[in-house]
């Protein structure tokens, strides 16, 4: 054999098992979770984005207990190396020589301390962004909107350190698996590693990783539980944002020809100029009594995007020029810039039927919430909305489109 | 007991209908007191499938564009794709009901559809034509 080990050299090598069953569903699943949070920027797939992270951040909460309470390999003190153990092996690795450790090696056990931690920070961050920026899951509303903002681009930018810490760990495996020829991918799916007769294995735990995965899948199970029942009248919601101000005169009126469009999707000095001129109200005569216009621009006025009632509504109004005025809610650069990827197709589609029916994707378009993740464009519309090997490559290159900030998970930087 | 129900239900249903002959009569009878009338269904429906072109865009434009030709079911906004509600009183109880509601589309559809007003002959022939639908 080209290694040592060490472990007393022993004639007869045999297999040992290493990795118990918790260790392994918990590594295999992270990478999952991990691999998914990445698929699913795109603001349409929120949902599974947030159930990959309360996974990820599960996980690693129950890898931290596991690393206290664990046996034997599973243990942090059975990696606990300092730096300088890791640099020694660093150096042994140059040298193609390094010893062989049955658990983590030094290096790898540094790698797997910045994995748990990064991964621990950006369950944090992905929490506290969503609740400043979407006002969901349980901070909703600890952070405001520009502070959830921030801490969203904190998680992008972690996110991405971590992709970086996992390029180095998945070199590292590469690495050591040539040097010590031996698998360790594979030892990390079956558990076994080779090692000198009489090397105790772990106990496998089978009764925790059995639990581990009964409570993972009924998570799964409740949290897209509304898929299941959901009928094409009533697709599923996965967010639904707060009850939004309501007016009956408004929405009799506003919505007799068009969508109610809330007023939380335009400035007041949009209102009060559209409601200024209703004899050519977008080449209609709306012939609406003054009363009756007195009272819908006061609601308008009194909830218009300066008030920032949502997440659109603050972005929409912070990208609008003082010195403009638009009429539609489709000349704001951040609708615009948010509406990008919707092709003509799709806009030709006699079910969306051009840019004017916010309800032909957003099926909370008439509460005026837009939530993320309560989109969808409606089955068959445009043809490009089909097969999977295009959608994965659209999703990969949504990742690694630079030019709209490092990949936003919430798409909504501008 | 039974007659009762009866009639309480006989009131009930009799209640809006009567409410909107109300509606389409009291209007018919302003408009014969702008010198129309009288007014028929006939008239009312070939207005309601006349084809207008629209001066600004060159296009078809009539009432069957957002109504569809069958007014017992919902229409669909041309532009806005906003549902329209049945406009046939049979198919929508809430149809023809209030004066003032038929005044104001009549004022914003004409207009839209035709490019001009309807005048008070067209308007009691549409509603002929509707009120019986």
């Amino acid at each position: 054999m080209l290694t040592r080990t060490k472990e007393p050299r022993v004639d007869k090598a045999c297999r040992v098992k290493v990795w118990d069953v918790p260790v392994r569903l918990f590594h295999w699943i992270l990478v999952s979770c991990f691999i998914t949070a990445w698929l699913t920027l795109d603001n349409r797939y929120l949902d599974i984005h947030v159930f990959a992270g309360y996974v990820m951040g599960g996980l690693i909460v129950f890898r931290i207990l596991w690393g206290i309470v664990g046996d034997s390999y599973a243990r942090f003190r059975d990696f606990a190396f300092g730096w300088r153990e890791a640099w020694n092996y660093m150096t042994m690795v140059l040298k193609r020589w390094p010893t062989r450790y049955l658990g983590h090696n030094p290096a790898g056990s540094w790698a797997i301390y910045l994995l748990l931690g990064l991964g621990l920070l950006i369950t944090i961050t992905g929490l506290l962004g969503m609740g400043g920026e979407e006002r969901q899951g349980p901070l909703a509303g600890l952070l405001n909107y520009p502070q959830g903002e921030s801490v969203i681009y904190l998680h992008e930018v972690l996110s991405w350190v971590m992709l970086g810490t996992v390029a180095v760990h998945l070199t590292g495996v590469a690495t050591e698996s040539i040097l010590h020829r031996e698998n360790l991918v594979g030892s990390m799916i079956t558990g076994y590693k080779k090692a000198a007769q009489g090397t105790i294995s772990a106990p496998p735990r089978r009764l925790v990783g059995t639990l581990m995965l009964v409570v993972i899948v009924a998570a799964g199970f409740s949290w897209f539980y509304g898929y299941l029942i959901e009928t094409p009248e009533q697709p599923y919601r996965p967010f639904t944002g707060r009850q939004l101000p309501d007016n009956a005169l408004w929405r009799e009126e506003c919505g007799a020809c068009h969508l109610a469009f809330h007023p939380s999707l335009l400035p007041v000095r949009s209102w009060k100029a559209m409601m200024e001129d209703q004899s050519s109200h977008f080449d209609e005569d709306l012939f609406l009594e003054q009363e009756a216009i007195d009272k819908i621009e006061t609601f308008l006025a009194e909830n218009a995007a300066e008030q920032a009632l949502t997440e659109a509504a603050w972005k929409i109004n912070r990208n609008i020029p003082k010195t403009e005025t638009p009429l539609r809610i489709t000349e704001t650069q951040y609708w615009i810039d948010k509406h990008k990827q919707i092709s003509d197709e799709i806009w030709r589609d006699p079910k969306v039927n051009d840019n004017v029916n916010c309800a032909a994707c957003h099926l909370d378009a008439e509460a005026g919430t837009f939530e993320d993740a309560a989109m969808r464009i409606p089955a068959g519309a445009g043809k490009s909305s089909t097969g999977i090997i295009k959608g994965i490559y659209e999703k990969i290159t949504c990742i690694f489109s630079f030019n709209s900030s490092p990949s936003s998970i919430f798409t909504n930087k501008s | 007991m039974k007659r009762k129900l009866i009639f309480v239900t006989a009131i009930m249903v009799a209640i809006p209908l009567y409410a909107q002959a109300d509606a389409v009569s009291e209007l018919q009878a302003k408009y014969q007191t702008q010198s129309a009338g009288p007014f028929s269904a006939k008239a009312g429906e070939a207005l309601w499938n006349k084809k207008f072109i629209d001066a600004r865009s060159g296009k078809e434009r009539n009432c069957t564009v957002c109504h569809t030709t069958d007014l017992t079911k919902a229409g669909k906004h041309v532009r806005t794709g906003k549902v329209i509600e049945p406009l046939a009183p049979s198919a929508n109880p809430k149809r023809l009901a209030n004066v003032e509601k038929i005044e104001k589309w009549f004022v914003r559809n004409c207009k839209w559809t035709l490019g001009r007003a309807c005048s008070a002959q067209e308007k009691g022939d549409v509603l002929a034509f509707l009120k019986n639908l």
